[in-house]
C-alpha cells in the first residue's frame, strides 16, 4: 500500500468504519510508515481539539436583541394575520392583475401604441358627444326661428282649428 | 423561554461557523429572529430542541453556500472562555487550550467548502449522511473533504508539536 491511498483511509481507520482486511492493510503500513502513522496520531489531536472547543457565553448585548424579538414580532403581528387572511387573496391577485396591466399600457412599446389608441378612442368619443350636447342647446333656438313657417303649415291643414272647436 | 434555553447553543454554532464573535451575533439574531417568524410551523409531534437546531444549522449552511465568509478571517479563540474551560472537567492530555486556539486557528488554511464539512463533523458531531443531506452532496464527496480537511489541519499542527515534545 502507497502512502497516499493510506492516507485516503486514515479517516475511515480513525473512526472504526474499515473492514477486516482493509483495517489490517492500513495497520500493517503504519507498522512500516513513521510519516502516515505521526500524520494519524496528529489527525486524532486535531479531532479530540476541535471535539473539545468550550462553549462560549453569549455578551449581555446579544441577549438583550434576542429578548427584545418577542415583543418586535408582536407589534407587527395584527398586521401581519390581517393581511394575510386567505379571503384578502383574491383582492391581492386583482390589484397584482390591474398592475401588472398598468404598467404594460405605461411602459411597454407595445402598451404605449395601445394607451394611444385608447387615447384616441376616449377623445373621439368625447367629441361626439360635445358635438350632440351642442347641436341639442340649437334646436330651442331652431324652433324659435322656424315657429311662424310651422304655425303657418299646421293653420294651412286645419289641425289647430279642428282642435280648438 | 427560549432565549435562555438555547441563545448559548445558537450562539456557539454560529461562531464556530463564522469564527468571528461580531458575526456569531448577528447570525445568532437572524436565527432567532426566523426561529419566531417560524414558530406557527412547528410540529408539536417532533422534538423541539432538533427543530430548532436543525433550522439553525440551515440557515448557517445556506449563509455559507452564499460565500459570506470566505471574506471573513476568524477571530482567536475567545481567551475567557478557554480560561472557564479549565473548569468544565479534566482535559484530554492531547486536547489542551494550545491546541484548541492552534486549531481554531488553522481551520482558516482551509478552503470553505471543506472547512464547513470539519466543522459539521467534528465540532458539532454530526454524521456523515446527515451532512451529505445539509449540504446537498454525495456521500463519498463529503467524506473525502472530511479526509482532506483533517489531513490538511494535522499538516498545519504537526510541527508545532514537535517543538512541544
Amino acid at each position: 500500500m502507497s502512502g497516499s491511498h493510506a492516507e485516503e483511509m486514515l479517516s475511515a481507520y480513525l473512526e472504526g468504519e474499515l473492514d477486516g482486511a482493509r483495517k489490517a492493510e492500513v495497520e500493517t503500513h503504519l507498522a512500516h510508515c513513521p510519516e502516515c502513522a505521526s500524520l494519524l496520531e496528529a489527525m486524532r489531536d486535531t479531532r479530540d481539539a476541535l471535539g473539545a472547543l468550550p462553549e462560549l457565553e453569549p455578551s449581555p448585548d446579544l441577549l438583550r436583541r434576542l429578548y427584545a424579538i418577542p415583543d418586535r414580532k408582536r407589534r407587527f403581528q395584527p398586521i401581519r394575520d390581517f393581511l394575510l387572511r386567505p379571503s384578502l387573496q383574491p383582492v391581492f391577485a386583482g390589484t397584482t392583475g390591474l398592475l401588472v396591466f398598468l404598467s404594460f399600457l405605461a411602459f411597454s412599446p407595445g402598451g404605449r401604441s395601445l394607451q394611444k389608441s385608447l387615447n384616441r378612442q376616449v377623445h373621439a368619443g368625447y367629441g361626439r358627444i360635445e358635438r350632440l350636447y351642442v347641436k341639442a342647446g340649437s334646436i330651442p333656438e331652431e324652433i324659435g326661428a322656424r315657429k311662424e313657417s310651422i304655425l303657418g303649415s299646421l293653420r294651412s291643414v286645419d289641425i289647430l282649428r279642428k282642435d280648438r272647436e | 423561554m427560549l432565549v435562555n434555553a438555547y441563545s448559548k447553543k445558537v450562539f456557539n454554532m454560529a461562531y464556530q461557523f463564522s469564527g468571528s464573535r461580531q458575526e456569531a451575533e448577528d447570525l445568532a439574531q437572524e436565527i432567532f429572529l426566523k426561529l419566531y417568524g417560524s414558530l406557527g410551523k412547528y410540529d408539536f409531534g417532533r422534538n423541539f430542541t432538533a427543530w430548532l437546531l436543525t433550522l439553525a444549522k440551515n440557515h448557517l449552511i445556506d449563509e455559507y453556500r452564499r460565500s459570506r465568509w470566505e471574506r471573513t478571517k476568524r477571530d482567536d479563540f475567545d481567551d475567557r472562555a478557554i480560561a472557564q474551560a479549565a473548569f468544565d472537567g479534566p482535559e484530554r492530555s492531547l486536547a489542551r487550550e494550545e491546541d484548541r486556539k492552534a486549531v481554531w486557528k488553522a481551520l482558516d488554511g482551509l478552503s470553505p467548502e471543506i472547512r464547513a464539512t470539519v466543522i459539521l463533523r467534528d465540532i458539532q458531531d454530526l454524521t456523515y449522511e446527515d451532512i451529505a443531506e445539509n449540504l446537498g452532496l454525495p456521500l463519498g464527496t463529503v467524506k473525502s473533504r472530511v479526509n482532506r480537511g483533517r489531513l490538511q489541519l494535522a499538516r498545519i499542527l504537526r510541527p508545532g508539536k514537535g517543538e512541544d515534545q
